[in-house]
């Protein structure tokens, strides 16, 4: 029976025109996106070509070894130089060009590559000192060996597990899309809730089914189609994470965010979804929708900010880790947290656990609300009606 | 026998009391016709039967046990305001409904392939209800409450907004569920239509059931009257015991004793005027319900 609901549910949903077309788009930006960006993101992998003139060419091993020293990828070749006037062009495919003599060099920049400058610069200033250590006498290796040595040791103090872009940037991917998906499959169950009740095919399903199971195999439907949507979403991320070289970039697992986000999307869905078909039920018509979800909605805006503006500035504050304890806003605190890893374990857990002893409850009343609404036609109901009747 | 009692039903809304104290029998293979102004408790009653809504006081009990959820999946409903998913097919919607009704796919979707072939709305059911005209909308729902095969039919009604065709099938459907066993009730205003359909009527007013039985039981009246349609010479005399007033043009109202007397001042009649019609007076349907309803109040 519940089964029979949900599965129709799922089909409505997921077959219709709108969502096939919707994901459809979603789907295809993603990955267009991804394709579109991947020259742009790799272009620093081809290495710039810099050409260096025979009357410079000992300047060259000191260019390289300063390039492998920093980790830069250039192309030195010898080549005559032809000086380019300061309006003209460079050749193709020829980044910056040194002329001038070994000491005083002249390095003609076909882009704003500032690295560049920088790089002959040390090998300018290496050269110039190791010609200078070989006049006075010294031996240049032992000099850029003691230099070399000349390091500090850094000891970090403290967190160890300091604030990090890359992990900040996926909770914060983590919790939008979670904030995306609920807003979504609320807007569905709401339409889907309403749709009953407003073409009166209520009355019938509740001659044969219980108010509590139809908003159950409702919640259930949506919980499919809502996964299904999150597939089509995290899929194609993934893939462009995967396509943009992401993970390795920003030091991330897929893995772990994976299973952050599905036990949150579980948690948050179960939270909000049900209350809010249970409210759903308190209007008659879909223009009438608004009065009702409009405070849920915003319900879900403060915890999805809080924790974009709140968890940054201050991760393991006070009001942070009480709020991470409140069902409402832990499927956004928690996995922002320990993006910055301010939450403990036993947190989590705690977190876990409130949300899914406070399930059972909320579905309890949700669906008293539910089955005192349901018939009610004509204006909005009051919440303390509706429980009354239920 | 099977045998659907609504026993001593009550229920307010606020401080309308929409429901005293509401009883009938509905006995297996009985049409039971349920009339009564707008707002007279007609809906209540039924949305009571099929447990969408709570009454405050009394029970419905199917075979002497209390109305349960398992037998309310077995009663056929149709609701005063028609409801099915308007944009689902009417093949799908029928199958689903069954399947809700605890029928097997397969069951499903014979018995839908039945009803609506039954019904004349075969051709249709790969559209989606919205498409179809209110009329065939209203085939579609009926066929949605026989669907599973009902040990009850409650009908809240079915038959507004139908064609004379229309109408026709409903009540040969209806009829023929009857005839199955099935108790079942239905409500409406075409007053002719329940006096020719229904075993039975209840006739509700403010909530209360103020008239319920038999259809030639609640016309059978104290005196006995006739009405007469003569043409030519003219009538003789009223003998002792009957009496004769003139009913419009060649018609007469004939009150007697006894129906000895009538039959008497007939024959006398026969042989003085040629008598085309001579039949008994007894109140129609539309007229007990104007008589019971105006008592306090105006049909509404």
């Amino acid at each position: 029976m519940l089964w029979l609901i949900a599965h129709r549910e799922f089909r409505t949903r997921t077959l219709s025109k709108a969502n096939i077309i919707s994901s459809a788009i979603m789907i295809v930006l993603i990955v267009g996106a991804a394709v579109i960006l991947k020259p742009i993101l790799s272009s620093d992998d081809e290495a710039a070509v810099v050409q260096v003139d025979p009357a410079t060419a000992e300047l060259v091993p000191y260019l390289e070894g300063v390039a492998a020293a920093q980790e830069l990828d250039y192309v030195i070749e010898e080549a005559e130089v032809v000086v380019p006037g300061a309006d003209g062009e460079m050749p193709e495919g020829v980044t910056a060009m040194i002329a001038g003599t070994a000491t005083a060099p002249e390095l003609y920049l076909g882009g704003g590559d500032g690295t560049l400058v920088g790089l002959v610069d040390d090998a300018t200033r290496a050269l110039a000192l190791e010609t200078e250590v070989t006049a006075l006498g010294g031996d240049p290796a032992a000099v850029s060996g003691a230099l070399d040595a000349a390091v500090p040791t850094v000891v970090m103090v403290g967190d160890s597990d300091d604030f990090d872009s890359g992990t900040f940037f996926a909770g914060l991917v983590v919790i939008v899309m979670l904030f995306i998906i609920l807003i979504q499959s609320a807007s569905v169950i709401m339409m889907g809730v309403v749709e009953e009740k407003s073409s009166r095919v209520v009355e019938i399903l509740l001659a044969t089914v219980r108010p509590a199971t139809l908003l159950g195999g409702k919640v259930l439907g949506v919980g499919m189609y809502a996964l299904v949507q999150a597939a089509s979403m995290v899929g194609p991320i993934i893939f462009a994470a995967w396509y943009l070289d992401l993970f390795a970039t920003l030091n991330l697992e897929a893995g772990p965010l994976l299973v952050k986000f599905g036990v949150w999307f579980l948690l948050g869905f179960a939270v909000f979804i049900v209350f809010f078909g249970g409210l759903a039920a308190l209007v008659s018509r879909q223009e009438d929708i608004g009065a009702v979800t409009t405070p849920m909605m915003l319900l879900m805006m403060v915890p999805l900010y809080l924790a974009i503006y709140l968890v940054p500035s201050n991760p393991d504050g006070t009001v942070t880790q009480v709020l991470t304890q409140i069902p409402f806003f832990a499927p956004f605190m928690v996995p922002m947290r320990s993006a910055f890893g301010a939450i403990t374990t036993a947190e989590t857990l705690l977190a876990v656990t409130i949300c899914l002893v406070t399930i059972p409850l909320l579905t309890w009343v949700a669906g008293r609300v539910y089955a005192g609404a349901v018939l009610n036609t004509g204006g909005r109901m009051k919440l303390a009606d509706a429980l009354k009747r239920g | 026998m099977t045998t659907l009692e609504i026993d001593g039903l009550t229920k307010s809304y606020g401080t309308v009391k929409a429901l005293q104290d509401v009883s009938f029998d509905v006995p297996g293979g009985e049409l039971f016709g349920f009339v009564g102004s707008n707002g007279a408790g007609k809906t209540t009653t039924m949305r009571i039967i099929l447990g969408v809504l709570r009454a405050d006081a009394g029970v419905v009990r199917w075979n002497g046990a209390p109305v349960d959820l398992g037998v309310r999946r077995s009663i056929g409903y149709m609701p005063e305001e028609r409801g099915l998913y308007p944009r689902m097919k009417v093949g799908e919607q029928l199958v689903y409904l069954a399947r809700l009704h605890g029928l097997s796919a397969a069951d499903a979707t014979a018995a839908m392939e039945h009803w609506t072939e039954v019904l004349g709305v075969a051709e249709r059911r790969d559209d989606a209800v919205e498409k179809l005209s209110l009329g065939n909308q209203q085939r579609v729902q009926l066929a949605s409450a026989l669907v599973h095969g009902p040990d009850i039919l409650v009908l809240d009604e079915p038959f507004s907004g139908l064609d004379p065709v229309a109408v026709g099938v409903m009540s040969d459907v209806l009829r023929g569920q009857a005839d199955k066993g099935v108790p079942v009730i239905f409500s409406s205003h075409q007053l002719e239509l329940v006096e020719r359909l229904c075993d039975r009527v209840g006739i509700v007013k403010s909530g209360r059931l103020v008239a319920s039985g038999a259809i030639d039981d609640l016309r059978a009246t104290d005196t006995l009257a006739w009405t007469l349609a003569a043409s030519g010479v003219g009538l003789p005399d009223a003998p002792p015991g009957v009496s004769v007033a003139p009913d419009g043009d060649g018609r007469w109202r004939v009150e007697a004793e006894s129906a000895d007397a009538a039959q008497a001042f007939l024959a006398s009649a026969v042989s003085t005027a040629t008598v085309t019609e001579f039949s008994p007076v007894r109140p129609s349907l539309t007229d007990l319900f104007r008589d019971v309803v105006s008592e306090t109040e105006e049909v509404a």
